[in-house]
């Protein structure tokens, strides 16, 4: 595209953006990053993902964005840098470590972890403190969780024979999950301080305790009519005890809502319109931590889509229509070669303040506007 | 005899008659203000429209900013002009008819409507024009007057044959035109300090020596596309009070100086205020005070009228917002007085 061309793209987009959204910031990282996680409710960590050394940051939110009185006052509207580091790797995982200023990483293809602290002795760096072990030797990555109690705790493995829960000030593993398969996982994440599930790229999910020496709970895969399908999976848990579901989204767009405490069963499904041929590993789906049935889908293309899944049906033939499209990324990248969304969240408390990142290097942080409001 | 005095005094009404009505031949006015000393402030109850709920133009700006100058004794409703509604003749100085036509009717594609920021109605129609009106009624009010201060205008995005990022008519453009064909005047300035680019009159003017468009802006903000002005002055982010009235000194005695112009229209925008939701620089209530007592002294003291416009402004809390806009009435008003206008 022309540059003038591409400029009159942005500035339709900007004037677009300004019913669409309650707030927008855009900027702009030196290299990508695969990887967003909150170390506060102001701030997060991002990291490179290149073969060799990568930054790992923690960026502050624009103040403008924060301040929900008085916006004008804030004259600041950019990211701020306030703790950097390096890697020697990629960092494809990246797990804050809640109530401390620890982080875990992984590098996608060995299934140790390293372990950093943010700032400390009044520095700004953020420097490796140690290593954990992973149990396999096998390559492809170790996907990680972490618990602040009963103590501070790393779940992490590559496959579902690997998993461990290590404890981070002795190193001990406090528990170890024991099944004959070897499912690579997509997904770690703890339910509840002693129970966690375990999706796998085959779309099977565990649910394992980890106090009892009892076999995890097999939550079999969705049904499907595709063959060689990737399954990634995100579990809503929230305080209320109704409120424990898991989704499973394939890589061709099929999603399924599923009830935890009613040993999984299928709630409802529906097909999203995705770009189907392009197969990514870093395709996310995450539920709203404070929004009831709002779940938000990255890593088909250049757009994180919202949905809605109250008015899902079992019918899996019906095409969900999203409620939000976030296309920031797609349209201000002028560049040849698709962008790809490569990491989003959504804030711990703001309910409609999301955070994305794309392969070419774009972070944007967004309030969106429920549409039925907008003008 | 009653029927001599009846006759005499038939005479005078008609002679007077006929000299009120020419005064009101001059000016697209549906109130005019002959008999005030004051500075003339041009406002429309219909410079407002209905938008859908959570809209994120500032509409309600416009009547507060008239409330705030009343209130604060700064005018009283004596000094207050109200336009005429500009016909579709006037308007087409500088648009096109096909684009009248359809701007008029409501027919408006889709994606015309998004590029403007605003959903089409017969409101909307309505108070574009009222503050189109509003620039042309300032504009010859300051020949007449000296000086003349809308409550409205500067929608400057607007090009003759579509609108854009909240503008659908060109006022500065249309005034400008109007005042070129109407009256022996033969060259207007517009000094437009609005923090995005004015980039439709550049264009309406690009090939035309006798408008000379003079845009301050900030270079990343809308529109990334820009056109060209007769002289344009891209500022960097964070620009502060001091150092961007060096940018406006630098360029505007010179101007006055080398142009010439019989009238400057002025764009005082306050989005270049640092608490501008849109705007990107760091201006303060005085830097935007000084600004406009600078540019409206400068060109009275060379006996040059101006006609100054509220231009762009963006913010959640309207009161402040216009309050903000006012800035400009109150300098025009110490203008008014340190000039012995």
């Amino acid at each position: 595209m022309e540059d003038s061309e591409f400029e009159d793209v942005l500035d339709d987009w900007f004037i677009e953006s300004l019913k669409t959204y309650k707030d927008l910031h855009v900027y702009q990282l030196e290299h990508p990053t695969k990887v967003i996680e909150w170390t506060s409710e102001k701030t997060v960590c991002v990291a490179g993902y290149t073969s060799s050394k990568n930054e790992i940051l923690e960026l502050r939110l624009p103040l403008k964005l924060l301040a929900d009185k008085n916006k004008g006052l804030c004259a600041e509207r950019d990211f701020k840098v306030t703790y950097g580091g390096f890697t020697e790797g990629a960092v494809c995982c990246l797990t804050h470590v809640p109530g401390t200023r620890c982080l875990v990483t992984n590098d996608g293809l060995s299934s140790d972890l390293q372990l950093w602290e943010l700032g400390g002795d009044d520095s700004d760096v953020i420097r490796r403190t140690g290593l954990v072990q992973g149990r396999s030797l096998s390559d492809g990555g170790s996907k990680i969780a972490a618990q602040l109690s009963p103590s501070p705790q790393v779940l992490h493995g590559g496959l579902i024979s690997d998993v461990l829960l290590t404890e981070l000030s002795s190193g001990l593993t406090v528990y170890k999950l024991e099944t004959q398969s070897s499912d690579r996982l997509s997904s770690l994440q703890f339910e509840s301080e002693a129970v966690f599930l375990a999706g796998c790229t085959n779309g099977s999910v565990y649910v394992a305790d980890t106090r009892t020496s009892a076999a995890p709970q097999l939550l079999p895969p969705p049904e499907s009519s595709h063959e060689s399908v990737q399954w990634w999976a995100d579990v809503c848990a929230g305080p209320h005890l109704s409120c424990s579901r898991l989704i499973r989204l394939s890589s061709v767009g099929v999603a399924v809502v599923s009830d935890l405490r009613n040993a999984g069963t299928s709630v409802s499904r529906a097909q999203l319109d995705v770009n189907a041929q392009r197969s990514n590993p870093d395709i996310r789906v995450c539920w709203s931590p404070t929004l009831h049935d709002y779940v938000s889908v990255s890593g088909f293309g250049g757009v994180v889509e919202i949905y809605n899944v109250s008015s899902w049906s079992t019918d899996s033939q019906v095409v969900a229509e999203s409620l939000f499209q976030h296309r920031g990324h797609a349209v201000s990248s002028n560049v040849d070669v698709s962008v790809v969304v490569t990491a989003h969240t959504w804030h711990p408390e703001r309910p409609r303040t999301l955070m994305s990142a794309a392969s070419d290097g774009s972070v944007h942080v967004w309030d969106w506007v429920e549409p039925h409001q907008s003008a | 005899m009653t029927c001599a005095r009846r006759i005499f005094i038939k005479i005078n009404v008609i002679k007077i008659g006929r000299t009120v009505g020419a005064c009101r031949r001059f000016f697209h006015a549906e109130l005019v203000r002959h008999e005030s000393s004051g500075l003339p402030i041009v406002h429309h109850n219909q410079y407002v429209c209905e938008l859908p709920v959570n809209h994120r133009f500032p509409m309600a700006k416009f009547p507060r900013v008239l409330h705030f100058l009343l209130k604060d004794q700064v005018i009283t409703d004596k000094q207050v002009w109200a336009p005429k509604i500009p016909s579709k003749e006037l308007l087409s100085c500088v648009h096109t008819e096909e684009y009248l036509q359809n701007f008029i009717n409501g027919n408006v594609e889709e994606k015309d409507q998004r590029r403007t920021g605003f959903p089409w109605s017969q409101g909307l129609v309505r108070r574009c024009r009222y503050e189109t009106g509003g620039t042309v009624l300032a504009a010859e009010v300051a020949l007449q007057r000296g000086l003349a201060c809308s409550t409205a205008g500067g929608t400057h995005h607007a090009f003759p044959s579509y609108g854009s990022g909240f503008c659908l008519l060109n006022d500065l453009a249309v005034a400008a035109k109007y005042v070129l064909n109407n009256s022996s005047k033969r060259k207007v300035l517009i000094v437009d300090l609005d923090v995005h680019q004015g980039d439709g009159t550049a264009f309406i003017f690009k090939e035309d020596p006798s408008v000379f468009t003079f845009s301050v802006h900030c270079a990343k903000n809308f529109p990334l596309r820009k056109q060209q002005s007769d002289l344009d002055v891209s500022v960097q982010d964070g620009l502060e009070d001091k150092e961007y009235l060096s940018t406006v000194e630098a360029h505007l005695p010179h101007l006055l100086q080398t142009f010439r112009p019989d009238l400057v229209l002025y764009d005082a925008g306050v989005d270049p205020h640092q608490e501008d939701e849109l705007g990107r620089l760091r201006l303060t209530d005085q830097g935007l005070y000084q600004r406009d007592l600078y540019v409206m002294k400068t060109v009275v003291s060379r006996g040059i009228p101006v006609a100054a416009v509220i231009g762009g402004g963006y913010s959640r809390d309207i009161d402040k917002l216009a309050l903000r806009h006012s800035i400009v009435q109150r300098a025009a008003t110490q203008v008014w007085r340190e000039c012995g206008m």
